[in-house]
């Protein structure tokens, strides 16, 4: 054997197994196509079923549903529903991520309406929600508001909702009056509020910007109360620009909001439990969270010295607005959705059990049920305000305001992210943003 | 480790024939001893190749594809090399930090490991408490030394740092330090550097004790001054010694990954986003593979030029 023979071997070997793995990771992405159908005859047999979940670990949720696995074992010895949870959404999604590459995932896993789980249906491995909630009789529970939220831009369902939520600007009165600045109407109202907070040093809004979306909430308001909830699809799919008008005003009014101070300085590295610190301790005048935080803002666990100041706003409104006040962003969260290669007559007789029964646990827990046929039970160290939020959250429009995170490419997402970051620190002009990321926008879209 | 001196003298001599060389060396490994020495090498050899070089064959193919993990793997040939060098700015500004990350983290840890070390050797006692006080941080979980430096550089609440600038009357120098694109770079690097800036003093301490006195004391006794009894003496002498640590020093920071990806996950924008945490994203949220393989494949080529770069350099010094 020469010796350029026994140096080329090894690389020959090494880059032929590369290809051997390559190729074989490529055959085994190939799902079949259709959902299954979603009730299979068949016998029940009991056994372990898993779900990967990115939620609290001792959050309303998990509680419910370890309840009802509970009472639904007793019926089906043998059964169990072991609980995943990587609450750290992230490290959640790249781990979903990865699981459903390597043809993986449990018989039930967490995802949003992205356009990765839309592939994931295209492939035929989630069920059809839709047709399963129609099956079970189920689907006018829900509130429409629920369901839509988890659906792809189809129209078509492959999650389940199990929370729902309104999200608010929650505000310190004592602040505001110390100000002298009242609730602001219009979006372009609030550059001014904060200047006024900030003449009085206190910290107009706080957000936690290290986790990037909470700004992206910002970004999406302005759209959505000048061009409605289509633009975010039309931007998604190429059919709008982020250059549009109403790209634009959004551009120039986050702009604003950085030259007027409003965000806490160093937001981009506060994390969520800092943000929210910053309102509850007093520190902050404003912060737009979700009803999933009502019990650390709206009972007796705030602060006594804040608990009383506490009060709401929803979404203001822009001139020329079309959508009407009532209409905000208003989530499910992120949805359920089951494994087509592990669906059998266990798995819907579990959900049908689980689906039925789930809004009367979780409602008892104080938190808003994606369903409409049960009322929320208010916790007995609640304030005034947990009504009123849950009843404000009881009416909202027809018009929902979608998170833009789950609805671009995800390159694209993070492209965006980052530069909002940059424009609200005044790192980069308006105009730069809007030219990056359509740039960004055309790159990707191909993709 | 190469001595310089024999070197020399090895190169000043006729070389050997080299048949000569090699039925010497046969001749002293009997049959038996060199079929012993083949079932020690095989199994870690296949370990690396399995390990090491199949991963790095593995991103080479995967880079020349477009795949998301669960569609259908679709060729494109270079694209993604095209892409990333002609219309990616992330990626320029990527390479660009992660450059900018290496010049900190070398100074950090090799110059503070000189110093450190040199100061060591002068020590009269307590060398131990120190060594072990420097060494610390290397053994602290990256976590934790996230979480420290977060505290230490935060606005708001007030961190360390700023309150320091506070104490000695530099409030106008107060900033948030990771949220600035001006310092979030030097921000993200110096934990990196602090972090190991003990280990490699242990390496070029140990070096350094191992210089014989007597060559010092006999260029003193020349007239040589402290610089000169440095350079031309303690430094020639441990120059084997600090390739090595200057190698892995530079390999490890062109890999550093952790510390950034925690600190502020390569922002605010791109500020502190290096090639690896870049490489990360495009992996596992873009859920781009093919691409993230051709920026891997990048880093690989690029470890290996700058560890060539350092031999060509530091052996050219030797030479001279």
């Amino acid at each position: 054997m020469t010796p350029s023979r026994t140096r080329r071997r090894p690389a020959a070997l090494a880059a032929l197994t590369a290809v051997v793995l390559a190729l074989a990771a490529c055959s085994s992405t190939a799902g079949a196509k259709g959902s299954p159908d979603v009730a299979p005859s068949g016998q029940i047999v009991p056994r372990q079923i898993s779900w990967l979940l990115s939620r609290p670990a001792d959050g309303g949720v998990i509680t419910a549903m370890e309840k009802i696995a509970d009472e639904y074992a007793k019926d089906h010895p043998g059964f169990s529903l072991n609980l995943i949870t990587t609450p750290d959404r992230p490290s959640y999604v790249q781990k979903y991520e990865t699981l459903a590459a390597a043809n993986k995932l449990p018989e039930l896993f967490d995802t949003d309406a992205t356009p990765f789980a839309q592939k994931l249906a295209s492939q035929g491995r989630m069920v059809d929600v839709g047709a399963l909630l129609d099956d079970l009789g189920l689907t006018s529970t829900y509130r429409q508001a629920a369901l839509n939220y988890q659906r792809f831009p189809d129209g078509s369902l492959s999650m389940v909702p199990f929370e729902y939520s309104s999200e608010y600007f929650w505000y310190n009165t004592a602040l505001f009056a110390q100000a002298g600045v009242s609730v602001p109407k219009t979006l372009d109202d609030m550059p001014a509020m904060c200047t006024a907070l900030r003449a009085k040093g206190i910290t107009p809004i706080a957000l936690d910007g290290q986790d990037q979306w909470p700004l992206e909430r910002y970004w999406s308001y302005h759209p959505f109360r000048q061009a409605g909830p289509d633009y975010v699809h039309k931007v998604a799919t190429g059919e709008a620009h982020f250059s549009d008008p109403a790209g634009k005003a959004a551009a120039t009014w986050l702009h604003d909001l950085g030259q007027a101070g409003c965000f806490q300085d160093g937001f981009s590295s506060t994390g969520y439990a800092d943000a929210q610190a910053l309102f509850t301790s007093g520190k902050a005048a404003v912060y737009n969270i979700g009803t999933w935080e009502l019990a650390n803002l709206a009972t007796d666990a705030l602060d006594s010295n804040v608990r009383g100041s506490v009060d709401f706003f929803t979404l203001p409104t822009t001139d020329g607005a079309v959508t009407a006040p009532d209409e905000f962003v208003t989530t499910s969260g992120i949805g359920m959705a089951v494994n087509a290669q592990t669906y059998d007559p266990l798995m819907r007789d579990f959900l049908a059990f689980a689906l039925t029964r789930y809004p009367e646990v979780y409602a008892a827990s104080g938190a808003l049920s994606p369903t409409t046929t049960v009322a929320t039970t208010i916790p007995g160290n609640a304030t005034p305000l947990y009504q009123k939020a849950v009843d404000q959250a009881e009416n909202v429009g027809a018009k929902i305001a979608v998170p833009w995170d789950t609805q671009l490419d995800p390159t694209t997402n993070t492209r965006l992210q980052q530069e909002l970051t940059l424009l609200v620190q005044g790192d980069i002009t308006p105009d730069a943003f809007l030219t990056t990321m359509d740039a960004a926008l055309a790159e990707n879209l191909g993709d | 480790m190469t001595d310089t001196t024999t070197a020399r003298a090895g190169a000043a001599r006729p070389r050997p024939p080299r048949r000569r060389t090699k039925q010497l060396s046969t001749s002293m490994l009997p049959r038996r001893s060199r079929l012993s020495v083949l079932v020690f090498l095989v199994p870690p050899l296949l370990l690396y190749g399995f390990a090491v070089l199949l991963p790095i064959g593995q991103s080479l193919v995967l880079s020349l594809y477009k795949w998301d993990g669960i569609s259908t793997m679709r060729f494109v040939g270079l694209d993604n090399y095209v892409k990333m060098l002609t219309r990616d700015d992330v990626f320029w500004t990527a390479f660009s930090n992660a450059i900018g990350y290496l010049v900190i983290c070398l100074v950090l840890q090799l110059g503070g490991a000189l110093l450190v070390a040199g100061l060591l050797t002068a020590l009269p006692r307590a060398r131990e408490l120190v060594k072990t006080l420097y060494l610390l941080p290397a053994v602290i979980s990256t976590v934790a030394i996230a979480l420290l430096f977060q505290r230490i550089y935060s606005l708001e609440p007030l961190g360390l740092l700023n309150q320091l600038l506070g104490w000695v009357g530099l409030e106008h120098l107060q900033t948030a330090w990771l949220s600035n694109v001006s310092t979030v770079l030097a921000a993200v690097s110096i934990p990196e550097g602090w972090r190991f800036t003990g280990l490699y003093m242990l390496i070029v301490y140990a070096a350094l004790i191992a210089v014989p006195h007597e060559l010092e004391e006999a260029a003193r006794l020349d007239g040589a001054s402290w610089w000169q009894t440095f350079w031309r003496i303690r430094f020639r002498y441990i120059r084997p010694v600090w390739i090595t640590t200057t190698v892995m020093a530079t390999t490890y920071a062109l890999r550093g990954f952790d510390i950034p990806y925690l600190l502020t996950n390569g922002g605010p924008g791109q500020a502190s986003e290096l090639l690896t945490t870049y490489m990360y994203k495009t992996a596992f949220v873009h859920t781009d593979y093919g691409y993230a393989s051709a920026i891997s494949v990048f880093i690989v080529v690029e470890c290996l030029v700058a560890v060539g770069l350092i031999f060509l350099l530091l052996r050219r010094g030797d030479d001279k």
